[in-house]
């Protein structure tokens, strides 16, 4: 039987599909009869939702400015 | 992807609006990935102008064929790492891989000596569908756990999980092995989720 020491540091590799098929079992195996390693493979997975998610500041407001406006007068050179 | 259709004929139409739009929703996310690349903020800001730029210009080829900001990513890398190599200073994944993937992964109290957790991890109750959508506080905060990591996870793990690219693109894009993607991955996701449980929690 695995530890969950070693489920834990195999657990993106479990979650990724990739290993020897006999070790993906082994690990299988262990998730079966042990709740606390279920829960944290469960919260690393939410956790890709999370960062699929997360929020980077917003430009400033003179970047946005001067990116528009360079967008603008290329718009302008083309359609010429 | 008929919103995305229809915001791409609105920049192809030169609509400014619809400009803005884009940059407000990706110009913080491609900072944040430039500076996975990139040694300093000016650096990597020049490098986020300069993918503008080439957005601006290549619109008008911009097949469709992937979606609109996994092209905008991929100028972003191309230009990152270009520039890296013009200012000789090329980061060297392949090194930071190694690096980053000495020691072990988690601290060793975690782990009793016969291999159990100390702890116990409890259910992320708190963290209901609503807040994961849309506690900008808790969003934000994840943000700040990713421009915390190491460079070479931050690279993966914003390319992977953040942008979605499959592995394959992500190994050529930055020169590492397959083997060190997915243990820089790994690596990533444990501090992302310590970090998401503490805020979850808190």
């Amino acid at each position: 039987m695995l530890t969950c020491h070693q489920v834990a540091e195999e657990a993106t590799e479990y979650m990724e599909g990739a290993g020897a098929r006999t070790r993906r079992l082994r690990v299988w195996a262990h998730l079966r009869v042990c709740p606390n390693c279920r829960e944290y493979l469960r919260q690393l997975s939410r956790t890709i939702g999370l960062a699929r998610r997360a929020l980077a500041p917003p430009p400033a407001a003179e970047v946005e400015d001067e990116l528009a406006a360079i967008f603008a007068a290329h718009g302008k050179g083309a359609a010429e | 992807m008929a919103a995305e259709a229809v915001l791409v004929a609105r920049l192809r139409a030169n609509d400014q609006a619809a400009f803005r739009e884009l940059v407000r929703a990706r110009h913080g996310r491609l900072l944040r990935l430039a500076g996975a690349f990139c040694r300093n903020r000016a650096s990597a800001e020049e490098v986020v102008q300069e993918t503008w730029l080439a957005v601006i210009t290549g619109l008008h080829g911009f097949s469709g064929e992937a979606p609109l900001a996994a092209w905008i990513n991929g100028i972003l890398v191309n230009k990152a790492k270009t520039r890296a190599v013009r200012d000789g200073r090329m980061v060297n994944f392949s090194d930071l891989a190694r690096q980053e993937s000495e020691g072990d992964a988690f601290e060793p109290e975690r782990f009793l000596p016969d291999g159990h957790w100390a702890e116990q991890h409890r259910p992320w109750d708190a963290l209901t569908p609503e807040r994961e959508a849309g506690d900008r506080e808790l969003l934000a905060g994840v943000g700040e756990a990713l421009d915390k990591l190491p460079p070479a996870q931050r690279a993966v793990v914003l390319l992977r999980d953040v942008e979605g690219l499959e592995s394959p693109a992500i190994c050529q894009a930055l020169g590492i092995s397959d083997a060190n993607l997915r243990v820089l991955l790994h690596r990533a996701r444990v501090k992302l989720r310590d970090a998401a449980d503490r805020m979850v929690r808190g």
